[in-house]
């Protein structure tokens, strides 16, 4: 990727209290890049969200967002930038125009202004229910939709989205991620956090926090192949399996990799002697095939803890 | 930091959908006041009158029944005839009378003889709230009675005559209705501020607010303006039903009344906000706000417990309270016309008190948003 960097974080730290939420990170993000944030619940990615909106002082380190920083104040950064934040925040009983107006006037935007840019955002997001609709009458996807509009109400440089399409339909999801495919098209920066990996294969690049920390930061493909130096297996069982045999193979220290995978497993051997001596047996208990690495093995393996 | 009318204005304006959309919010501000002037200006009198006397006249001569008939001519007593002292105290117990008197036979021969004659006055010390009054009115009958057993040319040393100022018929609706306007405005502006904030929090939209480039004071401005009109409105309502329908005089000033207003307004706004502030929880929020802001308005304002009986403790722990500052405003403008200069201590009382609660909410509020 060639573009300016637009979001800059060096050796960010942030505590409450005792407890340090976000741990020495660094990472900078590109003009017209969809950046994917992954991490367990707790990993410090809405805080590091927080801060780079300009809500949350951070305790050291520094951040520049569309080249404002936190000595400028935090409203420097709040113009800059548009924000969804996890929970939904428009207001139920506001219709959505109320809702606008609301946040146009909030942005001191200009009348005419605002309203080409809320007919262009209503048309992006193809709503069509009419500026009286009570905001507490939509489904759950339309509600995000609008709350995205409402994000980028302003014309921000980038635009933070913590979890946008939690709790909508897979539809919904869908619909939602070509917006912001359209929203980095037009040169414009997404952020975004989510939980779904199918999601995440659609980032640009994802950087995967654990317990604070940046574990890793790369392409979905650059990230499969760092994580899976070795290859990849699925194991179908041939018969049922019990426990104990399972307990024994997850324990098996021949495997750099061996998780659940629904009825199947994945696994992925420490090295090519270990596995042509363990085949035999495999082959035994079950049905074997090479796969390529998923993000949900990625995060199995980089996030919920190394074997 | 640069504060924008734009933008808080703006914030009033959401507010006030808010109010117009939720019926809780709206029915409380017009109900409450109308529901408490009907409880207190109608339904409950400090007047105390017809009450109930059980006589057991056991002389019947002409000076006991002198002083029965003192009683029983008096406004305050409702005389009803027992055979013995034993049903006069029957019916003191079995509440068919309040209060009991017992003549002996012997009262006008030891009159006469001048003796000192005694008759026995039973009152039932169980009901806390009439027995004071009730015993007032039986020392007061007495003198009457002294004069008219005594002969139709009492001689007395000297006369003691009583004029009630300011409330000559000591009209108790009088005294408490400037008192409703205190309580109603306490209750309103505390309740519905401190929902307000706390409602913010739990929707997850105080997040929206606050990525937006909007200032704290201007959040506070714009929520407080919607409960300030509510408050005015209210005390607007109250104030034309107590000059019309129940004939209280306004002797004082309407502008030096409408600061105190303003400023109590103010400080209970602000001390709902606080509030709201500190427990982000709409049921906390509610909670808090009866027990700093309706108790207090109720109980130790002097609306109907009088301050100055009040143990030591209470007495200067009520300073602390601005409706107690309040009710001296609204009862001296409405019924001793004080002049700006006459409420000054009240009125600085309010003015500090009203300035510390709003830089306390002010401050926690920036605080907490941190």
């Amino acid at each position: 990727m060639t573009g300016e960097t637009v979001v800059e974080a060096r050796d960010l730290v942030v505590r409450y209290g005792s407890f340090t939420a976000v741990d020495h990170i660094s990472f900078a993000v590109k003009r017209g890049e969809i950046f994917g944030f992954l991490g367990a619940n707790g990993a410090g990615k809405t805080t590091t969200i927080r801060v780079l909106c300009g809500l949350l002082q951070p305790t050291a380190g520094d951040v520049r967002v569309a080249g404002a920083g936190y000595a400028d104040g935090e409203t420097a950064i709040k113009i800059r930038v548009g924000y969804m934040s996890q929970k939904f925040t428009l207001y139920n009983d506001l219709t959505v125009g109320e809702n606008l107006d609301f946040i146009a006037s909030l942005r001191k935007l200009d009348r005419s202004y605002y309203l080409e840019r809320r007919s262009d955002l209503l048309n992006l997001i193809s709503f069509t229910k009419g500026l009286d609709a009570t905001v507490r009458d939509l489904s759950g996807g339309i509600k995000q939709q609008v709350s995205l509009a409402a994000a980028l109400l302003h014309d921000p440089e980038i635009v933070f989205l913590d979890e946008p399409t939690a709790g909508v339909t897979p539809a919904g999801r869908d619909r939602f991620w070509k917006l912001i495919h359209g929203i980095a098209e037009r040169g414009k920066t997404v952020f975004v956090t989510t939980h779904y990996m199918d999601e995440a294969e659609q980032c640009g690049r994802i950087a995967l926090m654990r317990d604070g920390k940046l574990v890793a930061t790369d392409t979905p493909a650059g990230l499969k192949s760092t994580a899976f130096p070795e290859p990849l297996y699925e194991l179908d069982p041939v018969a049922r399996l019990n426990p104990a045999d399972v307990a024994a193979w997850e324990e098996h220290e021949g495997f750099a990799f061996f998780e659940r995978y629904g009825p199947r497993f994945h696994a992925s051997p420490l090295n090519a002697e270990e596995w042509q001596r363990r085949r035999p047996e495999l082959e035994r208990q079950f049905r074997i095939r090479p796969v390529a690495p998923s993000l949900e093995d990625v995060f199995l393996r980089i996030i919920e803890g190394p074997r | 930091m640069n504060f924008r009318w734009r933008r808080a204005a703006a914030v009033a304006r959401k507010e006030w959908f808010h109010i117009r959309r939720d019926p809780f919010t709206l029915t409380l501000a017009l109900a409450l006041p109308l529901a408490m002037v009907i409880i207190y200006g109608v339904a409950i009198d400090f007047n105390i009158k017809n009450v109930s006397l059980a006589v057991s006249d056991f002389d019947a001569t002409e000076s006991s029944r002198r002083l029965v008939d003192t009683f029983a001519s008096s406004d305050y007593f409702r005389v009803r005839r027992a055979d013995s002292p034993g049903q006069a105290l029957q019916d003191v117990v079995a509440e068919k009378a309040r209060a009991a008197l017992v003549i002996p036979p012997r009262f006008e021969k030891d009159l006469g003889a001048g003796r000192g004659a005694s008759a026995q006055v039973l009152l039932d010390g169980a009901d806390n709230s009439t027995v004071g009054p009730v015993s007032l009115y039986v020392q007061t009958i007495q003198t009457l009675a002294n004069a008219r057993i005594a002969g139709a040319n009492p001689v007395a040393p000297y006369d003691l005559r009583t004029r009630f100022l300011f409330n000559p018929e000591l009209n108790s609706r009088w005294f408490v209705i400037p008192g409703l306007i205190v309580v109603i405005m306490a209750i309103l502006s505390i309740f519905l501020t401190a929902l307000t904030v706390a409602r913010e929090w739990e929707n997850g939209s105080m997040e929206l607010l606050l990525s937006t480039p909007i200032q704290p004071i201007e959040i506070i401005a714009g929520k407080a303006a919607p409960y300030a009109g509510l408050g005015i409105l209210a005390v607007a309502f109250v104030y034309v039903i107590a000059r019309t329908a129940f004939g209280v005089p306004f002797e004082g000033n309407l502008l030096v009344f409408a600061l105190g207003c303003l400023l109590f307004l103010a400080t209970y706004l602000a001390q709902g906000l606080l509030i709201s502030v500190v427990t982000r929880q709409q049921t906390v929020a509610m909670q808090l706000s009866m027990l700093t802001g309706m108790l207090p308005s109720n109980l130790l304002s002097g609306f109907v417990f009088p301050i100055a009986s009040m143990p030591r403790f209470f007495w200067y722990f009520t300073m602390l309270l601005p409706a107690r500052w309040f009710m001296v405003i609204a009862r001296r403008s409405f019924l001793e016309g004080s002049t700006l200069a006459q409420l000054g201590v009240p009125l600085a009382a309010l003015g500090v008190s009203c300035a510390v609660m709003v830089s306390l909410a002010a401050r926690r509020f920036r605080r907490s948003l941190e």
